[in-house]
C-alpha cells in the first residue's frame, strides 16, 4: 500500500519537480539555528555577571555555549551525507556507544547536585544522558520499525518486548547516576514511540502499570530521596514558600512575572542577574527569557519550539519507512517533553524536575545532542524516496 | 502506513498545541495580567534602604574650644521582629557580643515590637567582632552593623548641666509628633541641656542609601545615596575656663560650709548642692554657670548603665542631674531690692525717709510681732541694705499693702516687672518659673481649707524680705540684678552665641539678643546701687567676704540673703554685680541649706570677681 500524501507546508509545492527540487526543510533549519543563537545570547546574559560555578570570565559560559554550537553545527551537516539507512543497519553500534558511555559516567563520572551524571574529558565536560537519547532513539526506532522478511507492518509482542529491555537498559543506567529528570523524559520518549508506532494500547497500559509498579516499590525501599519527592510534591502546593523546596520556583515566577509584556531587557533582568534564582542558566533559564524579553519574547521561544516539534513530528509522518518515522517522532518527542516539563516547571505548572530546556539551557552536551537529533530528522527528509507525479497519480487512480 | 498511526501523530500534534496554549495563557496571566504585581514584589524582595547616621553638630565654648565633639562607632543593631523569633541569631549573637541571652532577650523585648524596628544592642564593638558579624550576615537575618555617632566630652563633667546628654530615642518619643517620622529606633538624641535644647540644629539631617541586594543580603549595587549633612555646630556664651574656676570655687566652698555649725542648732550645715551664674548684663549672655552636685556626661555614652542611673536618682546623692541654676529656692532678703525700689517708686518711702528698727515690729498688731535678725536703730533705705534690716522692709512691704487696700498687689506686681515668678526663656529645658504667691493663688492653693486661703497683710510682709510663698532662681535673680545694673534694661539670658553650620558658615546670629526697656526710674535704682555697695563695704552683711578685695578699684553692688525655710536649714544666697558704674558681670551664688549668705556664699563671688579682674 502506498500512502496518500497531502500537500504541505514543508512541500514548498515542488515535491513533484524533479529537476528543482529542494530535498531540505529550511524552514526547521533556520528555527532551529535561530532558537540556538538566540539561547547563546539568553546564556551570556545569565552568566556574564553572576559567574556561576566559580569561574572567573564572564565569556566563560558564552565560549562553551558557542564551542557547543558550532560543533552540533558540524554534526549536523556531517550527518547529512550518511543515508539513515544505513544509520538503521548499524544501530547496535549506536546502542553499545549509549550504553557505554552511561556506563562510562557511572565509573568515571563525578557528581553535580548528587548526580554523577558529568564525565571529564580534559578539554571538556560532558554529560553522556544527553547524547545517550539520541541513542536510544536511534535503537528504539531500529527495534520497533519494520523487521526484515516482516510483511505487513506491526509492533509484535517480541518488538515491544526488545524495545522495553532496551529503555529499560537505558533508564537503569540513567537511574544509578541518578537523575530522574532524565529518567523521565527516557520514559516518556519511549512511551511516545509505542504509541506512535501504533502499537496495541494493551501494551501501553502493561508498561506504564509494569513503571508504577516498580516506581511505587522503589519509593518503598527507599531508593527515591526525600528532596526529589519534595520538588515534585510542591507542584501540589501553589502558593509554594519562598523557602525550601518552594523557593526556586517562587523566584523563578517573581523573575517571569516582573518581566511583564516586554520584558527589561536583555542583560538586564535583576532577579536573574542578581542569582536570585537558581539554576538560571541551566534548568531555569526560561526564567531569564521570561524576565528579560517579557511576554512577547516568551511567546515567540515557545512558538519557535512548537513550530520546531511540529516539523519534527510532520517529516517523520511523510518520511519513507517506520524507522524514518519513529526516528523523527523520537527528536520530536525529546524535544516535546523537556519543553513543556521545562517551561511547565519555571511558570509553576509542573514538578520541579532538573531537566535542560531544550536549545536554550546552558551546556554544551545538551545543544550538540539536539543538533544531531535535528540532523537526524533532516537526514531523513533529504534522503526520502519522492514519487513521480504520475506514480502518485495512479496510485490514486488504483 | 495505517491511518491509526496518522491520526495518532495528529493526536500528540494536537495535544502539543494545547499544552503550548495552556503555558502561554499562564505566561499571559503572569506577565500580562499581574505583571506589576509580579514587579513588585520582585523589587522588594531585592531593594533595600538604609539611612546613614549624620554627625552630630559640635559644641564650642565663646572662645572656639570645643567641649563637645561626634566620634562614630560601629554598632550592633537587631530589628527586634524577626531577632526575637530566631533562638539560634540569639545565640549567635550572645557568643559573639559576649552579652547573656538573657540580656540581648530583656534589651529586645524592652520596646514595644510594633513600634520600634531597630533596637541597638551593643556600641563601639571591636574589630573582629566587626568582621565576624558582617561576614556572617547571611546567617544572621534582622541583625546589622550601622555607624552610630557618639558624644566625646573634652571637658569632663564641666558644663554637664548646660551641655546635657545623648542617649537612644524612646518609644515615647518615636510615638510623638515632636520627634515623629524623622527618627528610627537606636538614633541618639539629646536629652537634656543644650543637647535637647537644640536637638534640631545638632543632629543634621541623615544620609540614605537605597541598594539591591543579593539572595544571601550582599549589597550588589547602589541605586541612590545621599550622604548625611553634618549637624550645626554651637558656639556657647560660656567661657570654659571662666566655667572651670567658678565649678572649682562652688566645690570647694560647699566643702568648706559642710564643715561649719548652725550656732542655733549645734548641727554642721548640710549643703546638699549650690548654683552660681555669670552673666554679662550687656547682653544676656551666661558667660559660666555652674551647678552642684554634678555628673559626668560620659556616663551616658551608649546608654548609662542602671548602677550609675540610681545612683544619679537616689535622694541621698541629692540629684546630680538637676541644674540648680534653674531650679526655684527661698529668696531671703536678696529680694528686698524689689521691695526696696517698689516702695520708693509708690511713695511708701522715701530716700531720706527713716524708719527705726527695735527689733522687733508690732505693726501687724500686738498678736503678730514680726522681729528682726538684729537691733539697727534708725535706718534710711540705704543703711536698710546695708544692714539688710526685715523691719525696715517690712514697713515698706506692710506700706505697699496698704496702698489701694491690697487691691492691685503692688508687691507681686514689681516682682513680677524684675522678672521673678515666670521663666526666663533661657534656652535650656525644664527650667522652674518660681513662685510669686498672691490673692489668687493662695485661693486655689487652699481650695480645700477655705480658712487658709485668705490673703493676710502678714503675706505681703514675709514676702518683702524675701520669705513666704516666694521662690526664684538663681538665674531669675541675675537676671534682677542685671536689670538693676543696666538701670532698667532687660535681656534675656542665653547659652548660644551663634551656630554655625559644618563648613563654618553663619546660621544662626544669637548676640544681639532683643532687649526690653522696663521704663524703672534710674534715680530709684542709683538708690539701690548705693545700699547694694554699702552692703560689701565696711559694716555690709558681705563686708567680712571682700576684705581685702580693691572695693575702689572695682566697686562692687551686692545683696546677701539667708532665706529662712520650713524644716530645712537656711538657704544662703549673694546676688551682685560690678563693677559699679560700668557693670561687667553679674554674680549670682546659692548654696542649700548653708546658713549665712554673707559668710558663706558671698566670698564664691568674690573669688570668683578676684579671677575675672585679675586680682591676686
Amino acid at each position: 500500500m502506498i500512502k496518500r500524501r497531502k500537500k504541505s507546508f514543508s512541500d514548498f509545492g515542488n515535491l513533484s519537480d524533479n529537476k528543482r527540487r529542494i530535498r531540505f526543510d529550511f524552514v526547521l533549519f533556520f528555527l532551529v539555528i535561530a532558537i540556538s543563537s538566540f539561547g547563546v545570547l539568553i546564556v551570556y546574559s545569565a552568566t556574564r555577571e553572576t559567574l556561576p560555578g566559580g569561574v572567573t570570565d564572564p565569556q566563560n559560559y558564552l565560549k562553551k555555549q558557542l564551542i557547543g554550537l558550532a560543533i552540533g553545527m558540524i554534526l549536523f551537516i556531517a550527518v547529512q551525507f550518511i543515508n539513515y539507512r544505513k544509520i538503521r543497519k548499524f544501530w547496535w553500534l549506536a546502542f553499545i556507544v549509549g550504553v557505554l558511555i552511561l556506563v562510562a559516567v557511572l565509573i568515571f563520572g563525578y557528581e553535580v547536585y548528587g548526580s554523577k551524571s558529568w564525565i571529564d574529558l580534559k578539554f571538556f565536560t560532558a554529560q553522556p544522558s544527553e547524547f545517550s537519547k539520541i541513542f536510544m532513539v536511534v535503537s528504539l526506532a531500529a527495534v520497533m520499525s519494520k523487521w526484515k522478511g516482516e510483511k505487513v507492518y506491526g509492533v509484535t509482542f517480541k518488538k515491544v518486548v526488545i524495545s522495553f529491555v532496551v529503555t529499560f537498559l537505558f533508564i537503569s543506567l540513567v537511574l544509578l547516576e541518578p537523575d530522574y529528570g532524565t529518567a523521565l523524559i527516557y520514559f516518556i520518549v519511549y512511551i511516545g514511540l509505542l504509541f506512535l508506532s501504533g502499537a496495541n494500547f494493551l501494551y501501553l497500559l502493561a508498561i506504564v502499570g509494569l513503571t508504577m509498579g516498580g516506581f511505587f516499590l522503589a519509593l518503598k525501599a527507599g531508593l527515591i530521596k526525600q528532596y526529589q519527592l519534595d520538588r515534585i510534591l510542591v507542584v501540589l502546593n501553589p502558593e509554594a514558600t519562598s523557602e525550601g523546596a518552594g523557593y526556586n520556583l517562587f523566584q523563578s515566577k517573581l523573575a517571569i512575572g516582573s518581566g511583564g509584556i516586554l520584558g527589561k531587557g536583555l542583560f538586564l533582568g535583576k532577579q536573574t542577574n542578581l542569582d536570585y534564582v537558581p539554576e538560571h542558566h541551566t534548568d531555569f533559564i526560561f526564567s531569564v527569557v521570561g524576565e528579560e524579553m517579557g511576554f512577547i519574547g516568551a511567546l515567540v521561544v515557545i512558538l519557535v519550539l512548537g513550530v520546531i516539534i511540529w516539523r519534527c513530528f510532520h517529516i517523520a509522518l511523510n518520511s519513507s519507512d517506520s524507522f524514518a518515522r519513529l526516528l523523527g517522532a523520537g527528536v520530536g518527542l525529546i524535544i516535546l517533553s523537556q519543553v513543556i516539563i521545562n517551561i511547565g516547571m519555571t511558570i509553576g505548572i509542573m514538578p520541579v524536575i532538573g531537566i535542560p530546556l531544550p536549545f536554550l539551557s546552558s551546556g554544551g552536551s545538551s545543544l550538540i545532542s539536539l543538533l544531531l537529533g535535528i540532523g537526524l530528522v533532516e537526514n531523513i527528509y533529504l534522503w526520502r524516496e519522492v514519487r513521480k507525479d504520475h506514480e502518485v497519480a495512479f496510485q490514486e487512480f488504483k | 502506513m495505517s491511518s491509526n498511526i496518522r491520526i495518532r501523530f495528529r493526536i500528540i500534534i494536537y495535544l502539543l498545541a494545547v499544552v503550548l496554549m495552556v503555558l502561554i495563557l499562564r505566561l499571559f496571566f503572569m506577565q500580562v495580567m499581574s505583571g506589576e504585581l509580579y514587579a513588585e514584589l520582585a523589587s522588594e524582595s531585592i531593594v533595600r534602604e538604609k539611612t546613614i547616621a549624620a554627625p552630630r553638630g559640635n559644641i564650642y565654648d565663646r572662645n572656639g574650644k570645643l567641649l563637645v565633639e561626634s566620634v562614630p562607632v560601629s554598632a550592633v543593631a537587631v530589628e527586634p521582629n524577626i531577632v526575637s523569633k530566631n533562638e539560634e541569631v540569639i545565640d549567635t549573637l550572645s557568643s559573639c557580643l559576649d552579652m547573656s541571652v538573657e540580656d540581648i532577650k530583656e534589651k529586645i523585648n524592652q520596646s514595644n515590637l510594633s513600634y520600634i524596628d531597630r533596637v541597638i544592642l551593643k556600641i563601639d564593638i571591636d574589630t573582629a567582632d566587626l568582621i565576624y558579624l558582617k561576614e556572617n550576615s547571611s546567617t544572621l537575618p534582622g541583625v546589622e552593623v550601622i555607624d552610630v555617632y557618639l558624644r566625646k566630652y573634652n571637658y569632663n563633667f564641666l558644663a554637664s548641666h548646660l551641655l546635657g546628654y545623648t542617649g537612644e530615642i524612646d518609644e515615647e518619643r518615636l510615638k510623638s509628633k515632636e520627634y515623629g517620622d524623622d527618627y528610627e529606633g537606636g538614633d541618639q538624641i539629646g536629652l537634656s541641656g543644650l543637647e535637647e535644647t537644640y536637638e534640631s540644629m545638632l543632629r543634621g539631617k541623615k544620609g540614605k542609601k537605597i541598594y539591591e541586594v543579593d539572595p544571601l543580603e550582599r549589597p550588589v549595587s547602589v541605586l541612590e545615596e545621599t550622604d548625611p549633612i553634618c549637624g550645626n555646630n554651637l558656639y556657647l556664651t560660656i567661657d570654659i575656663d571662666l566655667q572651670r574656676v567658678v565649678e572649682e570655687i562652688l566645690y570647694q566652698s560647699i566643702l568648706a560650709a559642710r564643715l561649719k555649725k548652725d550656732r542655733d542648732t549645734d548641727q554642721y550645715y548640710k549643703v546638699p548642692g549650690g548654683a552660681v551664674v555669670v552673666l554679662d548684663p550687656a547682653n544676656g549672655q551666661i558667660l559660666a554657670m555652674a551647678s552642684y552636685p554634678t555628673f559626668k556626661p560620659e556616663l551616658f555614652i551608649g546608654g548609662i548603665s542602671y548602677a550609675d542611673w540610681d545612683y544619679l536618682n537616689d535622694p541621698q546623692n541629692y540629684y546630680p542631674l538637676n541644674n540648680r541654676a534653674v531650679n526655684a529656692f527661698p529668696p531671703g532678703s536678696v529680694i528686698k531690692i524689689v521691695t526696696g525700689y517698689a516702695g520708693l517708686n509708690e511713695g511708701v518711702i522715701s530716700e531720706g525717709t527713716k524708719l527705726n528698727c527695735a527689733g522687733v515690729w508690732l505693726g501687724l498688731g500686738e498678736d503678730y510681732p514680726k522681729s528682726c535678725w538684729s537691733v539697727h536703730g534708725s535706718l534710711d533705705v540705704r543703711g536698710a541694705f546695708k544692714n539688710s534690716c526685715d523691719i525696715f522692709f517690712y514697713q515698706v512691704g506692710y506700706g505697699l499693702f496698704k496702698k489701694y487696700d491690697n487691691i492691685q498687689e503692688l508687691l507681686q506686681q514689681y516682682l513680677r516687672t524684675f522678672s521673678f515668678g515666670e521663666k526666663t526663656g533661657v534656652d535650656l529645658p525644664y527650667e522652674d518659673q518660681g513662685l510669686v504667691s498672691d490673692k489668687e493663688w493662695k485661693e486655689d492653693y487652699f481650695k480645700s481649707r477655705p480658712e487658709y486661703s485668705v490673703w493676710f497683710p502678714g503675706d505681703t510682709v514675709n514676702m518683702a524680705i524675701g520669705q513666704g510663698d516666694l521662690l526664684a532662681t538663681p538665674l531669675q535673680m541675675a537676671q534682677a540684678f542685671l536689670i538693676v545694673a543696666n538701670r532698667g534694661v532687660k535681656f534675656t539670658p542665653h547659652l548660644v552665641k551663634e551656630i554655625r553650620d559644618s563648613y563654618g558658615d553663619l546660621f544662626v546670629e544669637n548676640s544681639t539678643v532683643e532687649y526690653q526697656d522696663l521704663k524703672l526710674n534710674e534715680h530709684f535704682l542709683e538708690i539701690i546701687e548705693d545700699g547694694l555697695v554699702q552692703v560689701v563695704g565696711t559694716g555690709g552683711t558681705a563686708a567680712g567676704a571682700f576684705t581685702g578685695f580693691p572695693l575702689n578699684e572695682i566697686p562692687v553692688a551686692g545683696k546677701t540673703g539667708t532665706a529662712e525655710f520650713y524644716g530645712r536649714q537656711d538657704y544662703a544666697w549673694f546676688a551682685s554685680y560690678a563693677p559699679v558704674g560700668n557693670p561687667e558681670y553679674v554674680i549670682v551664688a546659692m548654696l542649700e541649706e548653708a546658713g549665712s549668705g554673707g559668710s558663706n556664699v558671698a566670698p564664691i563671688a568674690e573669688e570668683i570677681y578676684r579671677y575675672l579682674f585679675n586680682i591676686e
